[in-house]
């Protein structure tokens, strides 16, 4: 799974936020915030194939978390990009 | 008096302004997260002028009747020059933005107007313009900028300014 192309994180405000711009991405209306951790792992996959598993593991690395939460989370948010329309492949 | 005026036009109004909100689809939604305009737009103007083209929601009533208050959005895109006649994101004074119309254009000295605006105007360089609307985006459906029909209409109502006031108070009573 990769991001779409178009979509990018930007800083507004002190806010994350997730931008879709280009022609392609006409259709979509919306303007996604990130907490820190969503973040973090946005900046480290990025223009990357990843996966859950991927996620999870950054998120093992960057925080006090254990295995099956940092699982838990990361297939949530990846679930959640999914259904927003944020992944391709 | 005016609002006795108001209610009454609005009440007369009824069936056609149902008409006009189920044809538009016109809906209010409480669950909108607002950044601050200049600093959202500001963001906005940036990706215009990195070459990233980019459809935003747009607030308020200014550039009514073309462009309606969060229900449509507009699709800019970054010109080497702009034309009397465009809807551009301009900057206006320091941090400060407008989506307005070009109504003159003198050397790259531009004067902006919202269609929905009387009196008041703007001034900026063509320097300061991020970008141009190429596209309305309306719930059902996605009109160009170029579109004839839609550039007879905004010609017509820059026409029409004098009598504006009195279109624009008949365009609320519908809406």
């Amino acid at each position: 799974m990769k991001i779409k192309k178009g979509f990018e994180l930007r800083e507004v405000c002190g806010e994350h936020i997730i931008v879709a711009y280009g022609r392609e991405n006409i259709d979509f209306n919306k303007v996604i915030s990130l907490n820190e951790s969503a973040t973090y792992l946005w900046k480290n996959i990025v223009d990357k194939e990843f996966s859950a598993e991927m996620m999870a593991d950054l998120l093992q690395q960057e925080y006090d978390v254990d295995a099956d939460t940092a699982t838990r989370d990361a297939k949530a948010l990846f679930d959640e990009w999914m259904k927003v329309g944020l992944v391709e492949g | 008096m005016k609002n006795a005026i108001k209610r009454l036009t609005r009440a007369l109004l009824t069936p056609l302004r149902k008409r006009y909100q189920k044809r538009n689809g016109i809906v209010s939604n409480q669950y909108r997260h607002e950044l601050p305009n200049d600093a959202w737009l500001g963001e906005v103007s940036q990706m215009l002028r990195e070459g990233k083209p980019y459809a935003i929601y747009v607030k308020g009533y200014s550039m009514r009747p073309f462009i309606e208050h969060t229900r449509d959005r507009v699709f800019l895109e970054r010109r080497d020059s702009y034309c009397v006649g465009d809807a551009v994101l301009a900057q206006i004074a320091p941090g400060h933005y407008v989506l307005h119309r070009i109504i003159e254009k003198h050397a790259d000295h531009l004067t902006l107007q919202g269609d929905g605006n009387l009196d008041q105007v703007e001034y900026c360089r063509e320097q300061d313009v991020s970008g141009v609307v190429t596209q309305y985006i309306r719930p059902r459906r996605i009109i160009p900028a170029d579109d004839p029909k839609l550039v007879r209409r905004i010609r017509l109502w820059r026409r029409l300014r004098p009598i504006r006031r009195y279109l624009l108070f008949i365009y609320k009573a519908l809406v």
